[in-house]
């Protein structure tokens, strides 16, 4: 499902080159939930943005269900992304004007489907994310915890083949933080979503099939 | 759901809202105002032209047709000549002359025999006709403005004059007195500065129009029935390029109002762009989001732009009784598109801007 081959990504400040990644091999196949760790500034977050279209890498290939994104011009990868990734932030990164529906529904709207079928779609994701209280509720009137909820449901109402969670319990305490792994969880067993998780919290990874480990922009123990 | 989140920028900052908005109006109202003014001064200058009653008018080759500016380059003894012309009724010498108390208006010198004869005669509403040099007749709508009564002193071109009466408007000026004391007072004795020519039949005009170009070569010869059409500004020297100025003005100040506008909303919200980046909506997607939040600043701003032309309006010509704007439809309609073409383009660049920006950066954690 993801193939990442020999990534290399040098951001460049100024005239200073700062390598976030240097040779980053990784795959991670369909239905798979794999966790990232690694501490910070080692390119973790570098390397989810690359494999999400949202920055070319420096070199290396990154193929999405047999799709070279190098062969892709930037209209191409936003169209994939749009179909086949759902990306989930620590910060959560709603948008605060809309309500929890709003955001969830922007998501269809973006992919065009939002007056289509998708309304039992969105209700069945609103209820197993036991949203369906907090829809008329703007973000900043949402729990830390309750926010992340809208954020994976709007990550997955448009059923992406692959979820990119960046930190997702980075902002929430212990309880809210097994709420959302746990919906994680269930999304990966219930429909075999492929998940690609970051985090540094090796608790957090155990929830995870497979943890792989970065250093320094590399991948350990591949 | 674009419409939602359009909606709820706008009124999350409601001054940027506002100024943009108010920007926007101002740039109708200007647009408005000038054209308004301009046309409701040249619609008004030849209705009341027209309102002489006369078929052909006789003015020198060089006058504009816009008859403000004065002077008296022709003989009077023209009347005769031109009198002669069978089918010919009356033909009355007229001297203009502006004068600038009150506003810019234009004083009729009249030989008042031959102007009644080719107006049917005034409708006095206060006092009676000019009998002595320093008398003038105004029209109701001056007398009201100025708060004149028949009798009182008034001073007109330095000289103190006296209000013999105050007729209905409509009658070519709103100032008259006799053509002898003005030739007097300004120095051009004997001449006049147009004739106005009533005819027996007015289905004859063509005919008698030839007639004059044979006597009068040289002369401009005007038939009033196209009068009307015209006191266009597009004929008016300088006055269209005056408009143009002025509304090349209020573009300007549309076109940085919106771009500021725009462009600080664009930079205040790159994390929210970022977001929507980051869920795969298209460079159309978010040009479509910036423009359409500025159609919506635009749509509220020409709605409020007309809405002030008319309180503007009603403020001028309340303050000054004697003069005339027009607001026209058309110009709403031409106002409006060229205020919606000038915010289009003031958001274009923050509009591509905004697809540009660096969805990583604008995602950072910091
Ligand atoms: N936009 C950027 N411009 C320049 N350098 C960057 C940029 N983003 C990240 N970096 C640098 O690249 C390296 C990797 O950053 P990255 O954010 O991928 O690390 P991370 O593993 O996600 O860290 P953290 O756990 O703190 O989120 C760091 O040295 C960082 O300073
Ligand atoms: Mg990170």
């Amino acid at each position: 499902m993801i193939q990442v081959e020999n990534l290399r990504k040098i951001y460049r400040l100024g005239s200073v080159d700062v390598p976030a990644l240097r040779g980053v091999n990784l795959s991670v196949k369909e239905g798979e939930f794999v966790s990232i760790v690694g501490p910070s500034g080692c390119g973790k977050s570098t390397l989810l943005y690359v494999i999400g279209g949202l920055t070319a890498p420096t070199s290396g290939r990154v193929l999405l269900d047999g799709v070279d994104l190098g062969d892709l011009k930037e209209g191409q990868r936003t169209e994939l992304r749009k179909q086949k990734i759902g990306f989930i932030f620590q910060r959560f990164n709603l948008l605060p004007t809309l309500t929890a529906f709003g955001n969830i529904a922007l998501a269809s709207d973006i992919a065009g489907t939002l007056n289509g079928t998708t309304r039992s779609e969105m209700n069945s994701v609103i209820q197993m994310l036991g949203l369906q209280d907090r829809l008329k509720h703007r973000p900043g009137e949402l729990s830390g915890g309750e926010q992340q909820r809208v954020a994976i449901a709007r990550a997955v109402v448009n059923r992406p083949k692959i979820l990119l969670a960046d930190e997702p319990t980075g902002n929430l305490d212990t309880e809210n933080s097994e709420v959302v792994l746990n919906m994680l969880k269930e999304l990966n067993h219930k429909f075999r979503q492929t998940i690609l998780m970051i985090t540094h919290n090796p608790e957090v990874a155990t929830y995870s099939d497979r943890i792989v480990n970065m250093r320094d922009g590399h991948v350990l123990d591949h | 759901m674009v419409n939602r989140m359009v909606f709820a920028n706008l009124v999350t900052r409601p001054v940027r809202t506002l100024v943009a908005v108010m920007a926007i109006a101002v740039e109708v109202v200007l647009i408005l105002m000038v054209v308004g003014l301009t046309s409701g001064l040249l619609e008004e200058v030849a209705k009341r032209t027209q309102g002489v009653g006369a078929d052909i008018m006789v003015q020198p080759q060089t006058t504009s047709l816009f008859m403000g500016f004065t002077g008296a380059p022709m003989p009077i003894q023209i009347q005769d000549r031109l009198a002669q012309v069978p089918q010919v009724e009356a033909v009355a010498p007229v001297m203009l002359q502006m004068s600038t108390a009150s506003g810019v208006s234009l004083i009729y010198g009249i030989d008042t025999e031959s102007f009644d004869q080719v107006t049917g005669g005034f409708r006095y509403l206060e006092g009676r006709g000019l009998e002595q040099p320093d008398e003038v007749l105004v029209d109701d709508i001056f007398a009201h403005s100025q708060g004149l009564h028949a009798g009182d002193d008034l001073e007109l071109l330095n000289h103190p004059l006296r209000l013999a009466g105050i007729v209905e408007h409509g009658k070519g000026a709103r100032i008259f007195m006799k053509i002898d004391a003005l030739q007097d007072m300004m120095g051009s004795v004997g001449k006049a500065s147009v004739f106005f020519v009533k005819l027996s039949d007015p289905d004859h005009t063509g005919n008698v129009l030839a007639q004059f170009r044979e006597i009068l070569p040289n002369y401009q010869l005007r038939d009033m029935r196209e009068y009307l059409s015209l006191m266009t500004s597009s004929n008016i020297p300088g006055l269209g390029n005056f408009i143009n100025v002025m509304i090349g003005l209020a573009i300007s100040i549309g076109l940085l109002v919106i771009f500021i506008s725009i462009y600080s909303t664009v930079v205040e919200r790159t994390r929210e762009i970022g977001i929507l980046k980051s869920m795969g909506a298209s460079k159309k997607y978010i040009v479509n989001l910036v423009l359409r939040e500025t159609t919506l600043l635009t749509i509220l701003g020409i709605g409020t732009g007309i809405g002030l032309s008319y309180l503007v309006r009603s403020l001028i010509v309340h303050t000054f009784p004697t003069m005339t704007i027009l607001l026209t439809g058309e110009w709403m309609l031409r106002a409006s598109l060229i205020a919606l073409a000038t915010s289009l383009l003031g958001a274009s660049y923050p509009a591509l801007k905004a697809t540009r920006q660096d969805a990583i950066q604008a995602l950072a954690y910091e």
